[in-house]
């Protein structure tokens, strides 16, 4: 089990974030998912559980929804009424002693009804590091449907 | 013409924007750092530039002039970041930023420049009212309203 203040470090088309380990998540391999042959529609994958489809989304740097072929990995986050799932290029569970993580508040209008997106940050020198606020990831990952 | 008389002195910064300057109290910014790699915030407010790492903090850095809804400069070379301490009532670790065009200019105030006119002034509840300095309108920011944007 990971410890609750340790961090994992998703690298999605170029650009990385962390998720706390609070969050809850599960990490599956890209073969172990079926993924959507339909080039249409948001779902890049699926991860099956029991007689439920978990849905995995591929997101660009923005956070929107894209399709490329060099993920690896799928996080699926723990969540009500089931769990939801991105894929990334590259996840890294990173040591506890190697991240220390900063408050940080975005300002303007939260973009999702859990509020914003973002509640920490890794700050090295001039590189910045944001950190998911899970909630409200989830909530903006539930968002997204299934698409055309 | 009779000449405003002359009080406390005020110390002042000029903040060099793209078309206009503001007018803040040099005690109200931290520090003025150079422009540097903006990490960019998903979703966030088309005002929100981004962050920069700054000590230990992500300081979030405002375009001023988005805010008065007019396009979003892009970096220029010798553009600064005004690193502003939190506002009243925030926590202590909220500075945020402002990008501006050049270096801030400190301006003493005594009481004696004379406003801008309400004619003369921006039509943006960010800007409260403005002083005439040298024959330059500057502008002084609404600090309840610009709280307001940055925290709904």
């Amino acid at each position: 089990m990971a410890d609750p203040n340790q961090y994992l470090r998703m690298q999605l088309d170029g650009v990385s974030y962390l998720l706390p380990s609070v969050a809850g998540f599960t990490i599956e391999q890209r073969e172990n998912l079926v993924t959507n042959k339909s080039p249409d529609g948001n779902v890049v994958a699926w991860r099956s559980v029991r007689s439920t489809r978990l849905p995995a989304y591929c997101l660009d740097a923005n956070l929107r929804v894209t399709r490329h072929q060099q993920w690896h990995r799928a996080v699926f986050l723990d969540a009500k009424p089931q769990a939801v799932g991105l894929v990334a290029v590259e996840v890294q569970l990173l040591p506890r002693a190697e991240t220390v993580i900063s408050p940080f508040t975005p300002l303007g209008l939260p973009p999702t009804r859990a509020g914003h997106l973002f509640s920490g940050a890794w700050v090295t020198g001039n590189r910045v590091i944001l950190v998911f606020n899970p909630e409200a990831l989830t909530s903006y990952l539930q968002s997204l449907g299934e698409g055309a | 013409m009779k000449a405003r008389r002359a009080g406390p002195r005020l110390h002042a910064l000029e903040v060099p924007l793209e078309g206009m300057s503001l007018l803040i109290p040099s005690a109200s910014v931290a520090e003025v750092v150079n422009l540097s790699t903006l990490t960019a915030v998903p979703f966030s407010e088309p005002w929100l530039l981004g962050v920069i790492g700054w000590r230990t903090l992500a300081v979030p850095v405002v375009s001023f002039e988005a805010l008065l809804g007019a396009p979003t400069p892009g970096g220029r070379a010798g553009g600064k970041i005004l690193i502003f301490y939190p506002m009243s009532g925030r926590k202590d670790w909220e500075f945020y930023g402002v990008l501006a065009t050049a270096e801030p200019r400190p301006q003493a105030l005594d009481g004696s420049q004379p406003p801008v006119p309400e004619a003369g002034l921006p039509n943006s509840s960010y800007i409260a009212s403005g002083l005439k300095i040298d024959n330059r309108s500057m502008f002084i920011p609404d600090l309840v309203a610009l709280q307001k944007a940055f925290y709904p």
